[in-house]
């Protein structure tokens, strides 16, 4: 269950037209390593995990995933509001405009549409939360190389914000994952599957 | 905890410190200074105010109270889901928490009411024309 909370998780506030800039930035809504993958990434792996305040993480960050994707939606968005044919034509904006005028559609930044087989939900605690720690990473990458590329502050400050994100959840998926490890034997964690086998694993509270 | 061992990966715990004003938190992106990694390209914000965070009038200004509290309860809520016995952190969030609440309700008393948790806030007016539509919608940003 959620609640929705009338305001962003961060200000966005952008007032000059630019096509380009959106273009570049949707792929944190609907790339490989976007905002909605996480999200989805997230809230798919949580049902099965064998420690319950992992899955407790899972629905925190999963849930923070969301807010990031609506930040990202609110720059996409101001950045095409009040767009132009002839901005759009030079921007290279007119194919996404043709399929979507100026509405919101979760795509990568090179025109491939949101798909789920960017993330897995793999059943197996030790991987899943691997996966996570690398899904961070990649999305830092993505924040790092739109930041290398955009100057304009009113659009900086946002992505700095997220990508800052990206580190502290790398921090608690980490002690996730230790937690994980904690319960299993250290000589090998690989000896059972702790979302699989529950005979052999001893479910902690 | 965090006992090395071959072909796993190894994240040591963070240890409770010392923490970022709630007004300086939400531009930097976190509440913990151990966790604030800027890349050079996007160069520190420590110590500033964001250009995008200014307050315009009275109720800009609640929000964006708000915003910094709730990032900092966002933040350390993170912290606890793997801390959950960290005493001093138990008791912040207990007292960021309540300041929260009150902000959310005065909130929905002078402006609107930010969830439908807190229609029950809103004043008389609110049973002529229902106040959960009031208020800007928050992705429009300075179009409003």
């Amino acid at each position: 269950m959620w609640v929705y909370e009338k305001r962003l998780e961060y200000p966005v506030k952008i007032t000059k037209t630019c096509p380009k800039t959106a273009q570049l930035i949707i792929t944190q809504y609907g790339g490989p390593d976007g905002e909605l993958s996480a999200s989805l990434r997230y809230l798919s792996q949580r049902y099965t995990m064998p420690v319950k305040a992992v899955g407790g993480l899972l629905t925190d960050i999963g849930t923070e995933e969301l807010a990031h994707m609506e930040i990202i939606c609110a720059m996409v968005y101001q950045l095409t509001k009040n767009l132009s044919i002839e901005q759009a034509k030079e921007a290279g904006f007119d194919a996404y405009y043709v399929d979507h005028t100026t509405a919101l559609w979760p795509q990568a930044a090179a025109n491939l549409p949101f798909t789920a087989l960017e993330f897995q939900s793999k059943g197996d605690a030790i991987t899943d939360l691997t996966e996570d720690l690398a899904a961070e990473q990649k999305a830092r990458t993505v924040y790092d190389n739109l930041l290398r590329m955009i100057d304009d502050p009113e659009i900086r400050e946002p992505l700095k914000f997220l990508r800052s994100r990206e580190i502290v959840h790398f921090q608690r998926f980490g002690e996730a994952l230790e937690k994980t490890k904690s319960q299993l034997d250290s000589k090998n964690f690989y000896y059972f599957n702790p979302e699989f086998d529950k005979e052999m694993y001893q479910k902690q509270p | 905890m965090s006992e090395q061992n071959l072909a796993i990966v190894t994240v040591p715990q963070q240890e409770w410190s010392t923490l970022y004003k709630e007004e300086d938190a939400l531009n930097i992106g976190t509440i913990f200074p151990a966790l604030n990694k800027p890349f050079f390209a996007g160069e520190a914000v420590m110590d500033t105010k964001s250009p995008v965070a200014k307050e315009q009038s009275g109720h800009e200004d609640i929000l964006q109270k708000m915003q910094q509290l709730g990032f900092f309860l966002v933040d350390l809520g993170l912290y606890l889901a793997t801390h959950e016995t960290e005493q001093q952190a138990i008791a912040l969030y207990h007292e960021k928490a309540q300041e929260y609440a009150t902000l959310r309700r005065t909130f929905a008393k002078e402006q609107y009411p930010l969830t439908c948790l807190c229609v029950p806030y809103c004043t008389e007016k609110a049973e002529l024309e229902f106040c959960l539509m009031e208020g800007p919608i928050p992705w429009e940003g300075a179009w409003v």
